[in-house]
């Protein structure tokens, strides 16, 4: 035989036995020799071309072949499911509710954590230092040119107020970036109109001018075509806008997003962030750098090189203890929606997908357990088709093909589920916190469609491949024959399944007693104690800088403020602070203190301890108790102002209760001395304790320092707050007409009552208790599927006892109530054990804040959750038993009897 | 068998035509069937071994074809090959198509006529 024959002859046997069983099975035989006649006779007749067409004639049909044999396969799977619509039913549910999830978790990452920065051009290439740095150093950063492309160094976000119309419109508090001229340039943004800042224009003295945001531009301008050269009042001074960004430009880190652009060359007066000679001063460590790396420098390289710049820069100090251990620069990738590191990327990413992977792997697992009773049923025809002389390969794979088909339709539903779920958080996140986020970008795309049916295929495999396994495993013998029970793994009490039911059980109970708990005890103590008088409270806060005051200009109003308003005759009390309390619990200033050598007996203790700043009268507006000694006057005001030029003067304050005993131990705080970093204290008071965030483990310590004129001036991100306790409806409006003649210029931010205040409260908890007490549901259900499966298993493994019962006599009910014993077991067991965890919960809880201690009081007493919650678990638990055991009363007699 | 149900197979696929057509005169196994289509044809259809294969099985499940019980006289029968007949289904979709075939052809050939006078 020529070699080519022959070579293309034993490749042709090697592809002809790689078809299916089932095709080899009929035709394998037959083609093979075909081929074998053939090959010689069309290597005669059509040369060697005729041997790579035979060839190729097999090589394409064998795919064919296996595709369908896969379409037989799903078309019997379908069959098969519709047929078993109440099974197909809880696996598609449950399945989509766990894709869901992980879709919506999967959707918020990519759009908050993956996303790349809008806007801007090659945005992996862009680097952020992780802490902020002098602007000094900025500009030695700036010139290493062999590591970086360009680099700017910006402050934000920093609230403007911003008033577009001249006349007659009120100014608005926007965020925005205080940015060093590079700023677009290094980020590689293109305007939309107009132009951006350029080094060789904006010096310091030039015209003040602004570039704002695409959004800015809508939302304030209306789009106005000519809005480029029309002026805007930034902080109480005149800017010309020369440019607007490009849609979807929200700054650098748009987490925080920005909408108002203004160069450091500003002067003070316009953003007082800039005073203190910021641009030269090399102490204080205001600003964020972003930096486009260089062609082919990686991150590690850029942070090695721009660390030596900052370790030398530093030796340049004259203060020798600096510390100079570690790395003095850190850089994290700058081109997405916030600073992360490769660690945290990978931290957040890890945990958060353990904890759905753990979801879907639950889901899965009771999915399985279900299955793998229902192939128990079916043992019979799979004997039959494996004693026709079917695969077990290919049965295996029709099963899995049928569980695949199952969690693709979970899956399809997941994802409406997510697109729900998604718009449900969007129009939360509106509500919450409309203008200060960056709108997230939730949206579904193509990823996230692939990722959807990758889970579906993964989950599918995941819960049908063990079941599938097991099916095919059958003794033909017994099986074949009539209605026969083979080989089922006897009942193990504590039984990995078993064990494995009682803790979802167990799970899924304590977290919906401990929401159901806090949703009633909430409801029914109507709010929280705060630890003052609330009642006819009101806030409102005030940015004298920018509105455009002066230093002098607001150390003037601080002077007469108050006085004004407690002339008005509803005020009965007023004060300022640096912080409403119960506001954003996220914004807290904690500060280290010292008792020096002298008052502790040569020993230096450093005490962590949060600092806020009040202004005088602050307790007694807020109605809260001295302890000791005496709070802030009208004097303690004016005092810090005066010794910024002197800072060694000591400075009066006043604890709190849990300060005092931290810092002081039984003795007598009062005249004591405190030591912070250069400064020293001397208290002069000490008041009850008082919470200023909901949640907050026990009173934290605080230190009260007294609000001056210079805090006043420069203000935080949210202002200084007013605090007003008066009478009447329309206090605001008669505070308003009152400052509206005295200041005209001054804006009155977000006034609301102090019952307002805490509401917001309210909200944030009640949302995290839906969304436990929704994970709490959905582990019942997945807890009920669980034993549901397990039921099942029970009543084929008992069919032929239940047979001799029915056959004896046994009526259905006492059938019933067999089959549901062991179930019941399984519930109760996972049920004290829940009733335990959630009391145990509580306990902690109640131990940590007083606030829940309260709250659980009134909550675990109730009756409708000691009631309704054993009820709603039985009632479930009943469901998911009942319906697989009622199959037992099902059992014909005469053929369990006849195995 | 209803006409409908053999008229849903139009067009045949030239390759079940030419299975079909050959299983026609008598039953045949797969190496007869490949051998008759080359000589009917000059050489110039061959249906290839995967390719025929494929359409028996294809065949069988529609009912067109089926394996046959019945074997040639001993000194010709080859006992470990398969044999295929026509069923019913086959011969009326054999039919109905050569029929089709036909008048396609006629409509070819007025045409050419109408042609040639004009």
């Amino acid at each position: 035989m020529n070699p080519w024959v022959r070579i293309c002859v034993a490749l042709y046997r090697r592809l002809a036995r790689a078809f299916p069983h089932e095709f080899r099975m009929i035709y394998g035989e037959d083609m093979e020799r075909l081929g074998e006649d053939a090959a010689p006779e069309i290597f005669h007749r059509h040369g060697f071309l005729g041997l790579v067409r035979l060839l190729a004639d097999i090589a394409v049909r064998l795919p064919a072949e296996y595709l369908s044999e896969l379409r037989q396969d799903a078309v019997y799977a379908v069959r098969r499911l519709n047929k078993q619509r109440g099974f197909a039913a809880v696996g598609v549910i449950s399945l989509a509710l766990a894709v869901g999830i992980c879709i919506v978790f999967f959707a918020q990452v990519k759009g908050m954590m993956f996303r790349s920065l809008p806007g801007a051009r090659d945005s992996e290439a862009l680097a952020g230092t992780q802490r902020a740095i002098s602007y000094p150093l900025f500009e030695r950063f700036r010139q290493q040119g062999n590591v970086t492309a360009s680099a700017t160094a910006f402050i934000g976000p920093v609230p403007f107020g911003i008033a577009v119309d001249e006349a007659t419109s009120k100014a608005e508090r926007v965020f925005g970036h205080l940015v060093s001229p590079e700023y677009f340039e290094t980020l590689g943004v293109t305007p939309r109109a107009g132009r951006f800042f350029r080094a060789e224009i904006e010096k310091p003295g030039s015209d003040p001018v602004v570039v704002i945001s695409e959004r800015f531009w809508r939302a304030h301008l209306h789009a106005d075509a000519g809005a480029v050269g029309r002026t805007l009042r930034v902080n109480g001074h005149q800017a010309q806008i020369i440019g607007i960004g490009p849609e979807g430009f929200l700054g650098v880190y748009p987490i925080n997003p920005a909408d108002i652009f203004v160069p450091v060359t500003a002067e003070p007066s316009v953003a007082p962030e800039l005073s203190q000679d910021i641009l030269r001063n090399r102490e204080l460590a205001r600003f964020r750098v972003v930096l486009r790396l260089g062609e082919g420098v990686t991150l590690p390289e850029a942070e090695a090189a721009l660390d030596i710049v900052a370790r030398n820069f530093e030796l340049e100090k004259p203060d020798p203890h600096r510390d100079q251990k570690g790395r003095q620069v850190r850089l994290v990738s700058a081109g997405g929606m916030m600073p992360l590191s490769a660690e945290q990327r990978t931290m957040l990413f890890g945990v958060n997908g353990f904890l759905l992977g753990t979801i879907l792997l639950l889901a899965c697992a009771n999915l399985a357990t279900l299955l793998l009773a229902r192939t128990h049923e079916r043992q019979k025809e799979t004997a039959i088709r494996l004693a026709a002389g079917a695969s077990r390969f290919r049965l295996v794979r029709g099963l899995v093909t049928e569980s695949v088909i199952l969690s693709l339709a979970g899956s399809l539903l997941g994802l409406v589920f997510a697109v729900w779920l998604l718009d449900v958080s969007r129009s939360l996140a509106l509500a919450g916190q409309s203008a200060q986020m960056v709108q997230p970008d939730y949206s579904i795309d193509l990823w996230t469609l692939l990722f959807a049916l990758g889970v579906a295929v993964l989950a599918g495999l995941g819960f049908g491949l063990a079941p599938a396994l097991a099916a095919v495993r059958v003794d033909l013998v017994p099986a074949l024959k009539e209605g026969a029970v083979t080989s089922l793994r006897a009942y193990r009490r504590f039984g990995l399944r078993n064990q494995f039911v009682v803790f979802q059980v167990a799970s899924a109970l304590t977290m919906l007693l401990v929401s159901g708990y806090v949703v009633i005890g909430y409801q029914k103590s109507t709010g929280f104690d705060p630890g003052f008088d609330a009642s006819d409270m009101y806030l409102f806060s005030l940015d004298p800088a920018r509105d455009g005051y002066s230093a002098t200009e607001s150390a003037a109003l601080l002077e007469r403020l108050p006085q004004r308003l407690l002339d008005l005759p509803r005020v009965q009390a007023i004060s300022l602070v640096e912080r409403p309390p119960f506001g954003d619990p996220v914004i807290q200033t904690n500060t280290r203190v010292s008792v020096g050598k002298e008052e502790n007996g040569g020993e230096e203790v450093v005490h962590s301890i949060a600092k806020l700043r009040a202004g005088a009268g602050y307790f007694a507006a807020l109605r809260v108790p001295l302890v000791d000694g005496r709070e802030f006057t009208d004097r303690d005001q004016r005092l810090e102002s005066a010794s910024s030029q002197s800072p060694r003067t000591e400075i009066p304050v006043v604890l709190n209760e849990t300060a005092a005993r931290q810092i002081f131990g039984a003795g007598n705080p009062l005249d004591r001395r405190i030591r912070e970093e250069k400064e020293t204290y001397f208290v002069i008071g000490v008041v009850k304790d008082v919470k200023f965030a909901f949640m907050a483990a026990k009173p934290a310590a605080t230190i009260f320092l007294p609000l001056t004129a210079e805090n006043f001036n420069r203000g935080s991100a949210l202002g200084t707050t007013v605090v007003l306790r008066g009478s009447g409806p329309d206090i605001m409006a008669e505070v308003r007409r009152e400052m509206g003649v005295t200041d005209p210029r001054l804006t009155i931010l977000s006034a609301r009552t102090m019952g307002e205040q805490l509401r917001q409260f309210d909200s944030l908890i009640r949302w995290t208790t839906v969304m436990n007490g929704s994970l709490g549901v959905f582990s019942l259900i997945l807890a009920a599927i669980g034993l549901a499966g397990v039921t099942a298993h029970t009543v084929l493994r008992r069919r032929k006892e239940i047979g001799i019962r029915i056959a004896l006599g046994a009526r259905r009910g006492q059938v019933l109530r067999l089959v549901l014993k062991e179930g019941a077991a399984l519930v109760v067991v996972g049920s004290a054990l829940g009733f335990a965890g959630a009391y145990g919960l509580t306990r902690a809880f109640s131990a940590y804040t007083a606030e829940l201690a309260q709250i659980f009081d009134t909550g675990t007493g109730d009756p409708m959750l000691l009631i309704g919650a054993p009820l709603l678990l039985a009632g479930l638990t009943f469901l998911a038993c009942y319906f697989p055991a009622r199959r037992s009363t099902r059992i014909d007699p005469v053929a369990a009897l006849r195995e | 068998m209803a006409k409908s149900d053999a008229a849903a197979f139009l067009p045949l696929k030239a390759n079940w035509f030419h299975v079909l057509l050959s299983l026609a005169g008598q039953e045949q196994h797969g190496y007869g069937i490949m051998q008759e289509v080359l000589e009917r044809t000059d050489g110039k259809v061959r249906l290839w071994p995967a390719t025929l294969y494929g359409s028996l099985k294809r065949l069988i499940e529609e009912g067109l074809i089926a394996e046959s019980e019945e074997r040639p006289a001993a000194e010709l029968d080859d006992a470990r090959r398969r044999y295929y007949k026509l069923t019913r289904l086959g011969r009326e979709v054999l039919d109905l198509e050569s029929e089709r075939l036909e008048e396609l052809v006629r409509v070819i050939h007025r045409k050419r006529e109408q042609e040639a006078y004009e």
